[in-house]
C-alpha cells in the first residue's frame, strides 16, 4: 500500500508528473524497492538488465571502464534523477556501471509494467517519453561536452602543442 | 569557452573490488607525472656537433622510420637521456635543476613538443600551412594557394630508391671520385683551366664572336647546357654520402621555390656523419663546377675562333659563377658554402639567428655600450657581410647594365 509521502515523491519524478491519482497507486505498486550501501554495485557495464531504475534518495557515480581498475566517472545522478532507459528500450548490455556513493534508495520499472502503463494511458504514457526523449537529448549534449572537456585534458597533459607550427625540424 | 585547467574525474576500485574511490585529476597534474618515452634505441640514431664558437656541442637526432631529424642543445641532450618511461616530467624537471642549477619549465615543454613532432616519442604532427588551407577553402586565395602547392608537388619528379643506383655507381667506378686518383685529376684540370685562361685572357679579342647574328639564341642554348650539368652537382652531393656509408633518401627534380627548375639529392642523412663527410658532401657538388670550368676553358683555348670557342668560353663562365655562388656564404642564400661555414662554426641556424640578434637585440646592446659575445659578433659579422656582399653584387649589375648599353 502506497504512503501518501510515496505518491508524492512520485509526482516529483518527472516521468510520472502527468499520472492520475488511480495509476499513481498502480505504478507504485508495479515498482521494486532497491536499498544501496555506500560502496554497493548495481550493475556492471556489459551486464544484461531490462529495468529502468528512479533514484529516491542518495546519490549514484555513473562509469564507464578505462583500464585495470580505473573507469571515468560520466556523471553523478541524485534524487529525482533516473537511468537504466537505454537497456530497456534496446536489449542491449548495459553501457555503464553504477554504483552508489551515499547510501541509496531507487525504485526499479521493468519492460512488462512499462508496457501496462502505456496500455491504460496513454496520454501519462506520452508525457513519460517526452520527458525521456528531453533527459536523453541533455546527456547527448553533456556527453558532447565530455567528449570536448576530455580531448582538452588530453592535449593539456600531452603537452602537445597543436596550434603551433613544427620547430625543431632540419 | 572553457578556462582553467581541464580536469577529469576518474574512479578506482579497491584491489578486492568492493569499494572504490573517486579522484579528480588536473591536466596539468597528470603532464607532471607523465613519463614520456623516447622510441625504442633502435628506431633513432644520435650525432654530436661540436660548435667552435659556442665551445659546446650540440646533437643531431634521427628517426630511423621516419627520416626525421631535430636538434638538441646540451640541455635537451641531458633531459632526451631520462626520457626513459620511468621518470616523471616533474623528476625530469629535478634533474635538471640540480645539473644545471636553474630551470624553466617551458624549456621540457618545448622539447617534448620537438620530440612529439619528429615521433620520436609518439605523436604525427601535420602540415600547419595545408591545415590552415584546408579549414580556409571557402576563401577563393585560400583555394588557389592550396591548388598552386598541389601542382607544384607534382612537378616534382623523385626516387626515394635512389640510394641504391648510386651504390651501384659508386661502385662500379665512382668511389675514384674520393680517392687520390679523383683529387688528382681535378688538380690537373684545375691547373690546365688557369693556364686555359690565361691564354684567353692575353690573346684577347670578342671572345662572343663566334656566335655570329644570334649571341641571345646562343647563350640560351648555353643555359640549357648549364642546365643539364647541374644535374652532376646534385649526383656528386649522393655519391659523397655513398662514400661516407650515409643514405641517399631521395633524388629527383623539383621547382625550387617554386619556381626555378632544378634537381635535388635529399642528403640530411650527412648530419649523422662525421664532420669531415658533411664538409666533403657540401663542396663535392661546387667542385662539379671547378672541374667543368677549368675543362671548358682549356679545351677553349686550344680551340680556333668560331661558334665552338664562344661556346665554351661562355660555358666555362656560368660554371665559374655557379662555382662561386655555391661556394660564397654570405649572401642570406643557404647554399653549399652556407651549409660548410654553419657546420664549421657549429651554428646550424646561423641565418635565422643572426638576422633576429641583429633585428632584435644589436641596437638595444649597442646603446648601452655592453660589448658582443663571440658568438653575436659572429651574427653581426654574417648580416654585414651578407648585406655588403648584395649590395656589391646589385651595384656591380647596374654598373654593367650601365657601361654596355
Amino acid at each position: 500500500m502506497a504512503k501518501s509521502t510515496d505518491l508524492r515523491f512520485l509526482r516529483e519524478v518527472l516521468l510520472f508528473k502527468d499520472l492520475a491519482e488511480d495509476e499513481e497507486a498502480a505504478v507504485w505498486a508495479s515498482l521494486e524497492e532497491r536499498r544501496l550501501r555506500r560502496g554497493d554495485v548495481l550493475f556492471r557495464e556489459g551486464d544484461g538488465g531490462k529495468e529502468l531504475f528512479f533514484i529516491r534518495s542518495g546519490t549514484v557515480v555513473v562509469s564507464k571502464h578505462v583500464k585495470g581498475r580505473v573507469e571515468q566517472v560520466i556523471t553523478r545522478l541524485g534524487p529525482g534523477d533516473f537511468f537504466g532507459e537505454m537497456s530497456l528500450f534496446d536489449d542491449q548490455p548495459r553501457s555503464a556501471t553504477i554504483q552508489a556513493e551515499d547510501d541509496t534508495v531507487m525504485y526499479g520499472l521493468d519492460r512488462a509494467n512499462l508496457d501496462r502503463l502505456i496500455e491504460r494511458n496513454p496520454r501519462a504514457a506520452t508525457a513519460f517519453f517526452s520527458q525521456v526523449i528531453l533527459v536523453l537529448i541533455k546527456r547527448l549534449r553533456d556527453s558532447t561536452d565530455l567528449v570536448a572537456e576530455v580531448t582538452r585534458w588530453g592535449l593539456e597533459a600531452t603537452g602537445l602543442d597543436v596550434e603551433r607550427p613544427a620547430t625543431g625540424g632540419m | 569557452m572553457t578556462t582553467g585547467r581541464a580536469r577529469i574525474e576518474l574512479l578506482v576500485r579497491s584491489e578486492a573490488g568492493d569499494d572504490f574511490r573517486v579522484t579528480k585529476v588536473e591536466s596539468s597534474l597528470a603532464y607532471r607525472q607523465a613519463r614520456p618515452q623516447r622510441i625504442p634505441e633502435a628506431q633513432y640514431e644520435v650525432a654530436a656537433l661540436r660548435s667552435n664558437v659556442r665551445r659546446s656541442t650540440t646533437y643531431v637526432v634521427k628517426n630511423r622510420l621516419t627520416e626525421k631529424y631535430i636538434e638538441l642543445s646540451e640541455a635537451e641532450k641531458f633531459l632526451w637521456d631520462r626520457m626513459n618511461g620511468r621518470t616523471s616530467i616533474e623528476e625530469l624537471g629535478v634533474a635538471y635543476v640540480l645539473e644545471f642549477g636553474a630551470f624553466d619549465f617551458d624549456i621540457i615543454h618545448g622539447l617534448i613538443d620537438k620530440l612529439q613532432r619528429a615521433e620520436l616519442l609518439t605523436m604525427r604532427p601535420v602540415s600547419r600551412l595545408r591545415e590552415v588551407l584546408a579549414r580556409n577553402r571557402r576563401n577563393p586565395a585560400a583555394r588557389a594557394a592550396e591548388a598552386t602547392l598541389r601542382a607544384l608537388e607534382r612537378l616534382t619528379v623523385g626516387s626515394r630508391s635512389a640510394h641504391e643506383a648510386f651504390a651501384r655507381v659508386y661502385r662500379y667506378g665512382a668511389f675514384l671520385i674520393f680517392s687520390p686518383v679523383g683529387v688528382g685529376l681535378l688538380i690537373l684540370v684545375t691547373a690546365l683551366g688557369a693556364k686555359g685562361t690565361r691564354e684567353i685572357w692575353h690573346t684577347g679579342g670578342d671572345i662572343y664572336a663566334g656566335f655570329g647574328q644570334h649571341p641571345v639564341l646562343a647563350l640560351v642554348l648555353v643555359k640549357l647546357f648549364f642546365f643539364l650539368t647541374l644535374i652532376s652537382h646534385q649526383m656528386l652531393h649522393a655519391l659523397a654520402l655513398v662514400h661516407y656509408g650515409r643514405r641517399v633518401k631521395e633524388f629527383g627534380f623539383t621547382m625550387l621555390h617554386g619556381f626555378l627548375p632544378t634537381f635535388y639529392a635529399d642528403t640530411t642523412d650527412v648530419f649523422m656523419g662525421s664532420r669531415r663527410a658533411r664538409i666533403v658532401a657540401g663542396i663535392s657538388g661546387p667542385l662539379v663546377h671547378l672541374f667543368l670550368g677549368s675543362l671548358y676553358i682549356y679545351l677553349a683555348s686550344e680551340c680556333g675562333p668560331g661558334l665552338m670557342k664562344s661556346f665554351l668560353v661562355a660555358s666555362a663562365i656560368i660554371q665559374s659563377q655557379s662555382l662561386f655562388f655555391s661556394l660564397y656564404p654570405f649572401c642570406f642564400l643557404e647554399m653549399d658554402g652556407y651549409h660548410v661555414l654553419v657546420d664549421w662554426l657549429g651554428l646550424p641556424r646561423l641565418k635565422s639567428e643572426s638576422v633576429a640578434f641583429v633585428r632584435h637585440t644589436l641596437w638595444g646592446r649597442l646603446r648601452s655600450g655592453m660589448r658582443l659575445s663571440r658568438e653575436e659578433a659572429v651574427f653581426v659579422g654574417y648580416v654585414v657581410l651578407s648585406t655588403v656582399s648584395i649590395a656589391a653584387f646589385v651595384g656591380l649589375n647596374v654598373w654593367f647594365l650601365v657601361h654596355t648599353t
